[in-house]
């Protein structure tokens, strides 16, 4: 008996095993549990049902916080596309000065989050910051970007961009180097132009990395908290509040565990719909 | 295949015109953490220091307790490390080269939570912290993060590319399974521990989410919840917290230049800001 588990190598999987369940798996169904009930970690831990839920369809501030990920999601998406696909298409050809060049963007990526929201906050300072010093040069009076909601949401995205765009740019560099050259050389026979060349060739024949930055660029910012708990905390008033920050408040200013639970939950499932959706797309186009 | 570019081109020169923009967050930030306070705050602002001051820096050291911060985050982001690489490595041969009843099924669920990040089990995972008696410790922010889905996933697919017949063979010679695993498995899977160590150590380094639910008192911080947390006092001056930032990107430069092969070939793209 001994020899036949030592053989089918289960035991090389239990030390991981132990870890998944009890910290990846678990605390999806503790949160489950948990968002039918009404704790706020000191009394007793109270079973609510459905209330919570119910209490969710009113609470005009959860519904804003969707809006808000909406939108931040919808505006960095369609950006960090196009500006990482410019990038890969500048520097995707081999030679010392683009790899150099890459590792620049790339550098952006490898800055802590924390870090990269610092420097965009300093950056974006209405009396100390770069930008409105640039802008003054111009002629323009300082802007306060972080007090107004609509230049706040958009210096959050323009961070994400900033954040996301050397590691998409390296997806679509391979991708792109991955389109035999004949192809477009066959194209430039033909007589097409460079423009030609890439909306008839080289972007449809990019099509399965284009979903997989689609896809990583709305799971990266639907779950984005760190970039705005540090730039905004939320603010002005809830104009940046995400919902993962809107949970992260309901259970640990507030300390409503099975309402921030709740949450979690509802929010978990439309981030796997959309993840389905995506797939689902790309399935159909596949066809 | 590799297309051959030819000395500086046009795109090139563009691409240098936007690299230049896009470090001016980090530039901006680099020239401002060598002002004194009354540069940093004065308006319009200067461009470059008029006078250079390591005031920020020298905060950092005595009143942010620098060297305190700096040592927690090596030993959480070091003993996490080793774990992780651990869990990965024997955890991803086991689903590669195993035969087990449930095999798929752990894997695809496994798979599954890739998508789940802590951001969204935050609540839960707080109270199971909590009941293990971890908050407010330095292992609270190693046991509950060294699984890793993406370290496991690609573990897994290395594995599979280990030949089989390497380990038939030592079978027949009279090997036993963890001898298998340590003198032919492991060897074979250098560059993969390789590849591990250097994301988690990064991962670790950079993390925010964990440290901020389950850490409370200073004594306990890492360089990212201070960098953080310090932002809200108002007793601890901009001056410092530039030189916080400026210094906690080192560590990540180091790695990053150190190993750039292994981020540029998008290996492990899947969840690097997990």
């Amino acid at each position: 008996m001994k020899r036949n588990i030592i053989n089918n190598r289960f035991v090389f999987l239990i030390p991981a095993l132990i870890f998944f369940v009890a910290f990846a798996l678990l605390p999806i169904f503790l949160g489950l549990a948990l968002s039918f009930t009404s704790w706020d970690l000191i009394n007793p831990i109270k079973f609510v049902g459905l209330s919570n839920f119910r209490k969710l369809l009113e609470d005009k501030w959860f519904w804003n916080s969707l809006v808000v990920s909406f939108k931040f999601t919808g505006i960095t998406t369609p950006m960090l596309f196009i500006v990482s696909l410019i990038l890969a298409l500048l520097l995707y050809k081999e030679s010392k000065a683009s790899r150099i060049l890459r590792a620049f963007f790339y550098w952006s990526y490898m800055t802590p989050i924390v870090v990269a929201a610092t420097m965009w906050k300093w950056l974006l300072s209405q009396n100390t910051g770069f930008v409105n010093y640039a802008l003054s040069l111009l002629g323009f009076s300082p802007i306060s970007w972080l007090n107004n909601s609509i230049t706040a949401l958009l210096s959050i995205c323009a961070a994400q961009v900033w954040i996301l765009s050397g590691f998409m740019m390296v997806l679509f560099i391979t991708g792109l180097q991955n389109i035999p050259l004949e192809y477009r050389e066959a194209a430039l026979v033909d007589g097409a132009n460079r423009i030609q060349i890439f909306r008839y060739i080289t972007f449809p024949l990019l099509k399965n990395t284009s979903i997989l930055v689609l896809v990583l660029s709305i799971a990266y910012s639907f779950r984005s908290f760190t970039l705005v708990y540090i730039m905004t905390a939320g603010g002005p008033g809830y104009a940046t509040t995400v919902t993962p920050l809107y949970i992260y408040q309901t259970a640990f200013t507030q300390f409503r565990i099975g309402y921030a639970s709740s949450m979690s939950l509802i929010f978990l499932i439309i981030i796997m719909a959309i993840a389905l959706l995506v797939m689902k797309i790309q399935k159909r186009e596949e066809v | 295949m590799k297309l051959k570019g030819n000395g500086l081109s046009y795109t090139q020169i563009i691409a240098i015109i936007l690299a230049i923009i896009f470090l001016v967050p980090i530039i901006w930030t680099v020239l401002s953490s060598f002002k004194t306070m009354g540069e940093l705050y004065s308006f319009p602002p200067t461009l470059f220091p008029q006078k250079f001051s390591f005031n920020g820096y020298i905060n950092t050291f005595k009143e942010l307790n620098f060297l305190g911060i700096v040592g927690n985050t090596l030993f959480v982001a070091s003993v996490a490390t080793i774990i992780t690489v651990f869990l990965c490595i024997t955890g991803g041969y086991a689903l590669a080269k195993g035969t087990f009843w449930g095999k798929s099924g752990i894997t695809n669920l496994m798979l599954m939570t890739l998508f789940i990040t802590a951001q969204v089990t935050m609540v839960p995972l707080f109270i199971i912290i909590k009941d293990l008696g971890l908050l407010n410790s330095l292992w609270g922010l190693i046991i509950p993060a060294v699984f890793t889905p993406t370290g496991m996933f690609v573990s897994m697919q290395y594995m599979k590319g280990v030949p089989d017949e390497f380990i038939e063979s030592a079978k027949i010679d009279g090997a036993s399974e963890w001898q298998i695993f340590s003198k032919i498995v492991i060897p074979l899977s250098a560059p993969l521990i390789a590849a591990l160590s250097i994301f988690s150590f990064t991962w670790r380094w950079n993390d925010f989410v964990l440290p901020l639910i389950v850490i409370n008192s200073n004594k306990f911080y890492t360089v990212q919840l201070a960098l953080g947390s310090f932002q809200g006092q108002y007793d601890v001056s901009w001056n410092s917290i530039l030189a916080l930032s400026v210094l906690s990107l080192i560590p990540p430069l180091i790695i990053f230049l150190a190993f750039q092969k292994f981020f540029m070939q998008g290996l492990m793209s899947g969840g690097l800001k997990y």
